[in-house]
């Protein structure tokens, strides 16, 4: 077994970690009045047997705050405050493999359809601005997976990005189900779906 | 006749046996194709220097995390009671950091699970070979070094089944 008990905390480590919590509890005791100083969410779900899925537009001040804290250089951040985040969660509640495809998915206004910002562009812009590897794969893996094979009651969870939209828009999802992909598709679509905009109610 | 009576009891005993391994296998853990491991080769919080290969024998919990993730902050303290149940020299548990520092995972460890010493996989490209399914999530290696098991998602990992599933895992080696 593999395990090491830290037995002898220095002083340095020990007021370190009582700043963290002192911190911590700081930002929580602030986040809740925040929290409490807001409307709930709007959070758009459409549950059934099979699946259950929500989506969670995001503000630009939430999502810089949350890279921020992670150590995230300011270019970085100016960056991902130009875009809008919807952070998406669908659990499969079925006992057959439902596919994440999100190159099936569709983004659509009413001036026509919108491109999402993929991993692609994202990988682009962090060479571009030299990001740290570290940052590289820490908003990775806060994005939503290109493709997930959803075995029976798996969940999956991370943002969608897109660029800012003044308008509604409309969230078209398809998902195939089966291993092989050749069970019922599933249609999904959100109607009405707003980027998050901070001092507003989303 | 004896020898049909033989043979249906013999169907019979292989059903049931078979239906006793798939019992073992709790939900949300599935069966992976036995591939072997990615390389991996990382040091410690405290800078002790650690590698995969060297755990081949025995059975090894690798397990991916980072401190924003919510899950994680739930799961961490089921590993560290399971980890004090499981206490046992056919069974390593390696809780790989995704692409943080040493402050923010020891502040992390120091709260939810102050006995357990997390690898560091500073830039996160151990993590990216790896491809777990998202944050946090586990591989089990069997003892000739081969991904057998994946846990999806966050997990209780002190309750009975997978206990259970542990030790028979340990066990059967």
């Amino acid at each position: 077994m593999r395990l090491q008990v830290r037995t002898k905390l220095s002083d340095d480590s020990t007021s370190r970690l009582l700043r963290t919590g002192c911190l911590m509890a700081l930002c929580l005791m602030l986040l809740s009045a925040a929290a409490l100083a807001q409307d709930k969410p709007k959070r758009p779900t459409v549950e059934n047997d099979m699946f259950r899925f929500s989506l969670m537009p995001r503000t630009a001040e939430q999502m810089a705050g949350f890279y921020e804290g992670r150590g995230f250089p300011s270019a970085a951040l100016q960056l991902i405050k130009q875009t809008c985040f919807i952070t998406a969660v669908f659990r499969n509640k079925s006992d057959r493999v439902i596919w994440l495809e999100l190159d099936n998915w569709r983004i659509v206004t009413a001036q026509g359809e919108v491109k999402r910002l993929d991993r692609a562009y994202w990988k682009q812009q962090w060479q571009r601005i030299h990001l740290p590897l570290a940052d590289q794969s820490t908003f990775g893996w806060t994005l939503l997976p290109e493709v997930r094979d959803l075995q029976p009651h798996e969940p999956v969870g991370g943002n969608l990005v897109l660029p800012p939209l003044q308008q509604p828009f409309t969230l078209k999802a398809f998902f195939t189900t089966g291993k092989d992909k050749r069970g019922t598709g599933i249609n999904v679509e959100f109607r009405n779906i707003q980027c998050a905009r901070d001092n507003k109610p989303s | 006749m004896n020898r049909v009576r033989v043979i249906l009891l013999a169907v019979c005993c292989y059903a049931a046996s078979a239906a006793s391994d798939e019992a073992a296998i709790p939900r949300g853990i599935i069966v992976l194709p036995a591939d072997e491991a990615p390389s991996l080769v990382l040091k410690d919080l405290d800078g002790k220097p650690f590698d995969l290969k060297a755990q081949r024998g025995h059975w090894v919990f690798v397990h991916f995390w980072a401190s924003w993730c919510g899950p994680c902050r739930k799961e961490m303290p089921t590993i560290q009671q399971m980890a004090d149940q499981l206490k046992s020299d056919k069974f390593s548990i390696v809780l790989v950091n995704t692409a943080e520092d040493d402050d923010r995972a020891f502040s992390f460890m120091g709260i939810v699970a102050p006995e357990l010493t997390p690898l560091m996989d500073y830039d996160g490209q151990t993590t990216e070979r790896w491809q777990p399914r998202g944050l946090p999530s586990t591989f089990l290696i069997d003892p000739q070094g081969r991904r057998r098991f994946l846990a999806l998602g966050g997990r209780k990992w002190d309750d009975p089944e997978y206990l259970g599933f542990l030790r028979h895992l340990i066990g059967t080696q």
